[in-house]
Formats: C-alpha cells, sequence, structure tokens
C-alpha cells in the first residue's frame, strides 16, 4: 500500500533546485525598476545605466534645501550585484561631501545597505534613504569620526565646512 | 432598480404588453409552454426563444428576463410557478459568471431596459445587446477600471512581477512562493516587507484565493511566466512521463491484486483501491471494473489503439491471461505475509 505511494514520490526524483536569482531574474529586476524610476523619479534625483550594462548605474542627487549641501549636485555609482534584489547594491559617491556617514573614498555607511537591506527595497527607495540622509547625519555611527564631533559639538563650525566643501566639489 | 421601473411603468403599457401575451398564445404551442414553465422561463423569454436562433446561449435570456420580470405587476399565479419551477430546476441555474465591470454592465442594462419599454419592436434590439454584453464579459479582465493599481498591488515586491503563486507571510504579505523562499534563504527569515521573523518557509502554502484573483486579473502575464518556466525546465516532461509510467505500472498491480481478490469474494480492502471501491462489490463487478480499468492502461500505456478495432473479447481475453499471471504475483506476495489483514 505503502510501497505504492513511496515508489511514485520517488519517481518524481528530487525536485530541481532552480535558482530565482539566476542573472536574467536580476536582469528583469533592474529593468523594471529602470523603468518604474523612469515613470515617477523622486524630486531632485536622477538614475539610469551608465552605457550598456544594467548592473552599473550612474546616479545624481542634488542637496536637499535647508541642508548645508543645498545645491550641491553629487554623483553616485550603483553597483548591483548578481544575486540582486537578495543583495544590496553598492552605492559610492563619486563626489566628495563632507558627511560624518560618507568616507573619503566615498563608501556611504547606511544601514539598509548592510545589513537592514531588505529585497523589498527599491533603489529609488535607497536613493531616497541617502537623500534623508544628507539633511539628518547618523553622528551615532559614523565612518568618518572627526565629523561626528564636530557635529555633536560645533554644529555650525560643521555645517559651514560643509557647505564649503559643497561650493568647492559639488558645482 | 425595480423601484425606479415600478416608477416608470405607466398604465399606457399594459395593452401594449397584452397583445405581447396574445402573439405569444398564437405562436406558442401549449405544450411547449408548460414545458417552458417547467424549465423557468416566462412570456418573454419564451417570445425571444421563438424568435432568436437556438444558438444563443441560455444565459442571454436569463440575462434579459429578469429585468423584465421586475418591471411587471406580478400576477401571483405566475409568480407561484416561476418560484416552484426555479425550486424544482436548480441546475437549470445559469453558471455565476465572475463580472468584475458590474457597473459597465449595469449601464448597458439599463439602455436596454429602456429600448425595450420604447418599442415594440425590439426584439432585434435586444440581440444586439445581449451580444454586447457578452463581448464585455468576454473581456472583463481587461477592462476593470483601476487595473494598474490591481496591478501594483498584487506584484512581488521582491520581483516586482504579479505575484506568481503568491504566498502570504503571518504577517500578511504576499510574495511570489519561490521569491520569498529564496529571501528566506540568502536574507534571513524575516519578512521582506517589515522584517518581522517569519517561521518555517517550507511549509508556506498558494494563497489560493489570491492566486486564482490574480490569474483572472492578468492572464496573459500569468501565461507567459508559465511558458517562460516551461521553457526553463526541459527535463521536467521527460520526468512527468517516467512517474506517469510508474503509476500506470502501479495502478497496474493494485488491479491485479484486485482482481486476485474476487474469486474468494473478499470485501475488505486493502490498500489505495479503497476509493474504486467503497460500495462493497460482487465478484463480477470487481472483476469487470479491474478488466476495465486494465484495458485502459494499456491502452495508455502502450499505445494500442488499434485494439479498438479487434473484436472485443480478445483483447478482453488477453488482458485477462494478463492479470492471472499478475494476480498469481500478488497472491505470493500476500503468502508470503505482506497483508496478513485479508481473510483467506
Amino acid at each position: 500500500m505503502s510501497s505504492s505511494s513511496t515508489s511514485f514520490a520517488s519517481g518524481g526524483g528530487v525536485r530541481p533546485w532552480t535558482s530565482a536569482t539566476s542573472v536574467s531574474f536580476s536582469g528583469k529586476r533592474i529593468q523594471k525598476e529602470m523603468l518604474d524610476f523612469n515613470a515617477n523619479p523622486p524630486a531632485d534625483c536622477s538614475a539610469g545605466p551608465k552605457g550598456d550594462d544594467l548592473y552599473h548605474w550612474v546616479s545624481t542627487i542634488i542637496g536637499p534645501p535647508g541642508s548645508p549641501y543645498e545645491d550641491g549636485i553629487f554623483f553616485l555609482t550603483i553597483t548591483f550585484p548578481g544575486d540582486y534584489p537578495f543583495k544590496p547594491p553598492k552605492v559610492v559617491f563619486m563626489t566628495r561631501i563632507y558627511h560624518c556617514n560618507i568616507d573619503a573614498a566615498g563608501n556611504v555607511s547606511l544601514d539598509i545597505l548592510k545589513d537592514g537591506w531588505s529585497p523589498a527595497m527599491t533603489i529609488s527607495k535607497v536613493i531616497l534613504a541617502i537623500r534623508a540622509v544628507f539633511t539628518d547625519p547618523d553622528p551615532y555611527k559614523p565612518v568618518v569620526p572627526n565629523i561626528a564631533r564636530l557635529y555633536l559639538t560645533d554644529r555650525a563650525k560643521h555645517d559651514e565646512i560643509a557647505a564649503e566643501w559643497t561650493m568647492r566639489f559639488a558645482r | 432598480m425595480a423601484a425606479r421601473e415600478d416608477h416608470e411603468t405607466p398604465l399606457e403599457k399594459l395593452p401594449r404588453r397584452l397583445e405581447e401575451e396574445m402573439k405569444d398564445e398564437s405562436m406558442l404551442s401549449p405544450g411547449f409552454r408548460s414545458a417552458a414553465a417547467l424549465a423557468g422561463w416566462d412570456e418573454e423569454a419564451l417570445l425571444l426563444a421563438s424568435l432568436i436562433v437556438e444558438d444563443t446561449p441560455v444565459r442571454e435570456s436569463r440575462h434579459k428576463k429578469r429585468p423584465g420580470l421586475l418591471s411587471k405587476t406580478p400576477s401571483s399565479t405566475h409568480s407561484i410557478r416561476k418560484r416552484r419551477s426555479q425550486r424544482q430546476s436548480p441546475g437549470s441555474m445559469p453558471a455565476v459568471v465572475l463580472c468584475l465591470d458590474d457597473e459597465e454592465k449595469g449601464d448597458q442594462e439599463d439602455v436596454g431596459e429602456k429600448r425595450r419599454e420604447e418599442g415594440d419592436d425590439g426584439v432585434n434590439e435586444k440581440e444586439k445587446n445581449g451580444e454586447e454584453g457578452v463581448s464585455v464579459e468576454k473581456d472583463s479582465g481587461n477592462g476593470v477600471p483601476c487595473i494598474d493599481r490591481l496591478r501594483e498591488e498584487l506584484s512581488c515586491a521582491i520581483c516586482l512581477e504579479v505575484c506568481f503563486e503568491p504566498s502570504t507571510t503571518p504577517c500578511g504579505h504576499s510574495f511570489c512562493m519561490k521569491c520569498l523562499k529564496s529571501s528566506a534563504s540568502k536574507c534571513g527569515k524575516k519578512c521582506p516587507k517589515c522584517r518581522q521573523l517569519i517561521s518555517n518557509v517550507r511549509s508556506y502554502t498558494v494563497n489560493t484565493v489570491l492566486w486564482n484573483t490574480i490569474q483572472l486579473l492578468f492572464p496573459k502575464d500569468i501565461e507567459v511566466r508559465k511558458k517562460a518556466i516551461k521553457t526553463k525546465s526541459p527535463t521536467s516532461e521527460a520526468k512527468i512521463k517516467t512517474s506517469l509510467e510508474r503509476r500506470i505500472r502501479n495502478t497496474i498491480t493494485r488491479n491485479a491484486r484486485t482482481i486476485s481478490h474476487a474469486p474468494r469474494a473478499i470485501t475488505r480492502d486493502d490498500d489505495n483501491n479503497s476509493s474504486n471501491r467503497r460500495i462493497a462489490p460482487n465478484q463480477s463487478q470487481d472483476a469487470a471494473l479491474a478488466l476495465r480499468l486494465q484495458r485502459e492502461e494499456f491502452m495508455e500505456a502502450f499505445g494500442e489503439n488499434d485494439t479498438e478495432q479487434q473484436p472485443r473479447n480478445i483483447s478482453v481475453y488477453a488482458a485477462r491471461n494478463n492479470l492471472r499471471a499478475m494476480a498469481s504475483r500478488a497472491a505470493n506476495f500476500r503468502r508470503r505475509g505482506r497483508f496478513p489483514f485479508i481473510l483467506d
């Protein structure tokens, strides 16, 4: 009795593991994101593939008004991993910026780009988060401790330097 | 709608309706009328049926009949007969069609009614309306007004496409089953949307209601994705074939067992075959069933379509011989004590 059912089950064999994260899967997803982004881009932002490669994007963020980065144009490169969206994209600032969460090499220390990543995030959300960090730096998780210290102790001085850097590098 | 129509039904309509009914009387034989009454048709539907060619779906005549029924001042005998006949024949009720653009169709119905009330020669017009109604029903999937919003709502946050075989987390978020499983294995067991901890993803099942809804709303998308999956795994077809063969073999052996029991008049069941033999069968029924199944299996397995041309009893004879051989094998099994609960 059970012999028939077990043999039937084994007859089916082990179900092949078809990986959902094939290159085409991530490619499709990135393509969709591109279309969505172009359909309704976030304010003062732009993003798109650098060339033919879908996995390398360039993005610009205009410094939000009210922050010391106002009117600066910041260029970023976004690199999507092969198993995107299950791994976060890599975001690097190409424009120098005086910010306690962005190091000299342009690496952004943002929770959602590391452990806080979720496959339900999209690149437009990431860019919005980066934009939010412009107005609200997180001095308690800094990558540049000096800037964080200055931010906490002498906010006016910090803002002054940041605005100066923006003037110098981001225009 | 009914109330409004009651207001709109003026007295001047009465003579016209009488005329109509007289027309009915003259055109239809009393036998036909009573038969139609049994089927739950009223006069108007009858008139329609007599005028419209027979390939018009039943649903339509019902469709048009209902508003007519409501607008009529109900004669008590008629309505009672109607109700009774409906109760008697629930099977004749039209199949419910999922109609997502109720409002649109309601409008069309209204138009149809107005036209009918305007003119008596509205039969042709009605026919036209009916056709319109059908066409609306056919492309109802695309006629949903907020389809873009629906697509957004019903899409998976991971692949950003319409959910394919959606699975819902305890926190109430739905993703493609595959996407959710990949996410759990690669990003940890938390909901991609709200980061709530999600337990054993392996046990997750497809949210049937949601899946059916998606299939109804986006048939084209789903078709495309199904095709993509098929082309991705060409081995699956071969696997299905082997599993089918195995199943056939199993059924054959099972049938053989059944037949071996039959001569001993055993009414107890041994295995999966119970579904075939709910009612305790007598010997000949049992054997006949087994033979029939056996024949079908053979046809399937070996593609012996020509057996149909052969005289029936020859193939039956061959099958029986085969069965005998297998039955003896099965009997040996049993003697070895595999099925100790079988009464000998």
